[in-house]
Formats: C-alpha cells, structure tokens, sequence
C-alpha cells in the first residue's frame, strides 16, 4: 500500500493542490507565509515521489512477493521516482548555472553601457527610450537597469520606490526561492507539471518587495510606479498576458489595502505548511519504516 | 537599498570601451591610455589591466602586431544595446531562468485602465 499512497500523494501535491491553491487570494493577504506554504508543499511532493520510490524497491524484496497484477502499479511508481530524482538533480543544475551565466554576461554589457548615477551605485542607465525597469540579482554585484525611457517616466518618489523595491528583492535573494521552483517545474515529468507555484510563489515575492518598498516611500509613490511603467510603450509582442498581467493588479489591490499583518492568513499558511510535511510523514512512512525494520530482523 | 557594486575599475571599463567604440582602428594599449590621460591620472598597467579583463569577458579581441596587441570591440555598441534590450522586453520569462527580475509587467490598454482606477483607490486612501 506504502508505495501507491505514496505516488498518489506526490501526483496530488505536483498537480491538483497547486491548481486549488493557486485560484485561492487568501494566501495573497500573507506573502511570507505563503512562499513557505508553496516550498512546503514543493518538497513534500518530491518526498512523496522518493518515498514512493524507495517504498516500492522494499516492497519487491519483501520475502511474499506480490501477485503478478500487483507489481505493475508499485514499478510505475518506482520508475516515476526515478525519472523524478534524476530529472530534479539535472534541473536544479542547469537552472543555476544558466541563471549565473546569464546574468553574468548581461551584467557585463549594462555596466559597459549604461550610464552611471552619483547617489545610486547600483543602478545603470540605458540610453533607450522604450521604458525598462528590472534588477540583476546577486550576492554582491547586483544592479537595477532602467532606460532613460523609463527614468523619465519617474519622479523622485518613484525612482526611490523602485530602488527600495529592487533592493528588497537584492537583499532577500527571492531569486533563489524563483530558481528553485523554476527547477521544480522542469523537473517534473511533462503532463504532471504545473506552472502555478512558479507563478504564485513569483507574485508572493514581488509582493513582498513592494511592502519593504512601501514602509520607505509610501504605497501612493509606489503604486504610481507600477502604473506608469506596466502602462508603457513598446514593441509588439511584448504585453504581458493573463496571469503575469494580473499580478500588477493584484498588487496595486494590495496597496489600497491598509499595511497590517493578517493573522489568520498566516497562520492558516504555516500550519498548513507543517501539516503538508509532517502528516504524510507521519501516517505512511513511519508504518513503512516500521515493516521495513520488522523485515530485517 | 541595493548593495554598492565594487567601483572604479567598472566604470573605467565603460570609460576604455567608449575609447574602442569611437575608434575607427584597434587601438594599443598605449593609445588607451594617451586617451584617457586627456581627463585624468592613470597608470599605464592600470589600462593594460582593464584590457586584459574586457579581452576575457568576451567583449573586446586583440591581434598581435610586431611585439604589442590591438585592441577592438567584438560587437558594436548599438548591436550589445540591441541585446539588452531585446532580453530585458522578452516575455517568456516564466519559461526560461528568472535571469532578470523585472519591476512590472507590460500590460494591454484595457488593462491599464484597470490599474488607474485601482490606483486612484490607493491615492484616496493615502490623503487624510
């Protein structure tokens, strides 16, 4: 039963969880908590999907082997688990160093031509008109890149909100928690993968950022930057669509909202965030490991 | 805000491109530095240094003649602009590495008109 309880929590955690917490807002009203919830239940579904794995390995070595039908389930699952861990451990790896040799190769061109400006060191200047406003994140050497387009776009309180949001972005390394479930995503089989804890865990943090960005300059300075630079010109093919262009949106909702903690929300996310690890944890691979031990003596 | 990237040596590597770029010929590093004198005090290693990295970083080659290197820009600089742009307007982010981060999406007229209201919600509630 362990390996079959086990692959059917780790499908659920990788596919139909995610899609009914992605259409939920509640976890939007506590961001932290719900980046955690999102990890949480990232790495369960990869528990699930090695536990499944190594369950169904002891099960064929078991001392009664199984009915002839009975084997077909348990060796999908093992063979599940083994395009998962292998997948996972190639993802995670080419994802990091993509990213770095990316950005590494980007930063280089906009230091050598963006121009430079006296109070912010970290930010280079395009000389285009079309506006773009993004950061390259890193442990040291991290730089925000806007165009002339877009500084003109800016006004003082602006250009401060959007340093104070980069910056937060800079500081908390959310672009690790985006690598991580950017390999996730890659890593799982195609058909089991979902886009929505990428997707959510990428609006959680920029959400995050905009609250640092708002107890420094304000939520009205704030949010006419996100307007003027979402509501930009530029060349065909370059609109957001669906999801990603909802996120301004939901972000600019936030604001209006008052800056308080909401309790609730968070604490649902974080218990939900231990439940997730620790039940399965609990209900299915203690008996595993249980029977596994009694096999052995 | 955002950490102070390491300075001097970066903005002199903008300086000795922008020497590159102007030039119709590959330049020495004797030429470099002759150019760069014109505004301020530099050692010649100093440029030789800075040469030495841009060659590495894969922006600028050199061709040996008779005992010293030329110096030349890979690429134009309206070409490497056309690059960063190009990378920084891609939409497919969420399909490739979260290489960079960007601050707000480009959204549809209708849209747009969506976040000016949402906006002026904001704005309301900030005045007293």
């Amino acid at each position: 039963m362990t390996p079959l309880l086990l692959g059917t929590l780790g499908l659920a955690l990788a596919g139909p969880v995610p899609a009914v917490l992605g259409r939920s807002t509640w976890l939007l009203r506590a961001p932290r908590a719900g980046v955690v919830l999102w990890q949480s239940l990232a790495l369960a579904a990869v528990l699930a999907a090695l536990g499944s794995g190594l369950s169904t390995t002891v099960w064929l070595a078991s001392p009664q082997p199984p009915d002839n039908w009975r084997w077909a389930l348990p060796v999908v699952a093992l063979g599940m688990t083994l395009v998962v861990a292998t997948r996972l451990a190639w993802s995670v790896a080419r994802v990091a160093l993509d990213t770095r040799a990316r950005r590494r190769h980007h930063r280089v061109l906009v230091d050598v031509l963006g121009g430079r400006s006296g109070d912010e060191p970290a930010l280079r200047i395009l000389a285009e008109d079309t506006p773009v406003a993004y950061c390259l994140p890193a442990v040291r050497n991290a730089r925000v890149v806007l165009s002339q387009g877009a500084l003109a776009r800016l006004d003082d309180e602006g250009l401060a909100a959007v340093m104070a949001h980069e910056g937060a972005h800079v500081r908390a390394r959310h672009d690790l928690v985006l690598e991580a479930f950017t390999a996730l995503r890659d890593a799982f089989p195609w058909g089991t993968r979902s886009e929505l804890p990428l997707r959510q865990s990428a609006l959680l943090v920029e959400m995050l950022a905009d609250d640092v960005a708002r107890s420094r300059v304000g939520a009205a300075p704030l949010a006419r930057a996100l307007v003027v630079l979402a509501d930009r010109p530029g060349p065909d093919g370059t609109l957001a669509a669906g999801a990603e262009a909802r996120s301004v949106s939901l972000r600019l909702d936030r604001l209006a909202q008052p800056q308080r903690p909401h309790r609730l929300a968070s604490l649902s996310a974080y218990s939900a965030a231990a439940v997730v690890l620790v039940v399965p944890t609990v209900l299915v691979a203690v008996p595993w490991l249980v029977h596994t031990w009694g096999l052995l003596h | 805000m955002v950490p102070r990237p390491a300075p001097r040596l970066g903005d002199l590597e903008r300086d000795v491109m922008d020497r590159l770029w102007d030039s119709e010929r590959p330049l020495l590093v004797r030429d470099v530095h002759s150019l760069l004198r014109a505004e301020r005090d530099l050692a010649y290693t100093t440029v030789m240094t800075v040469l030495d990295r841009l060659t590495r970083k894969g922006i600028v080659s050199r061709t040996l003649e008779g005992r010293a290197y030329r110096y030349s820009p890979v690429r134009s600089r309206a070409e490497l602009t056309a690059e960063v742009m190009h990378e920084a307007l891609s939409v497919d982010r969420l399909d490739r590495t979260a290489a960079l981060v960007r601050f707000a999406e480009r959204v549809s007229q209708e849209e747009a008109a969506t976040l000016r209201e949402a906006l002026r919600r904001v704005e309301q509630r900030e005045r007293p």
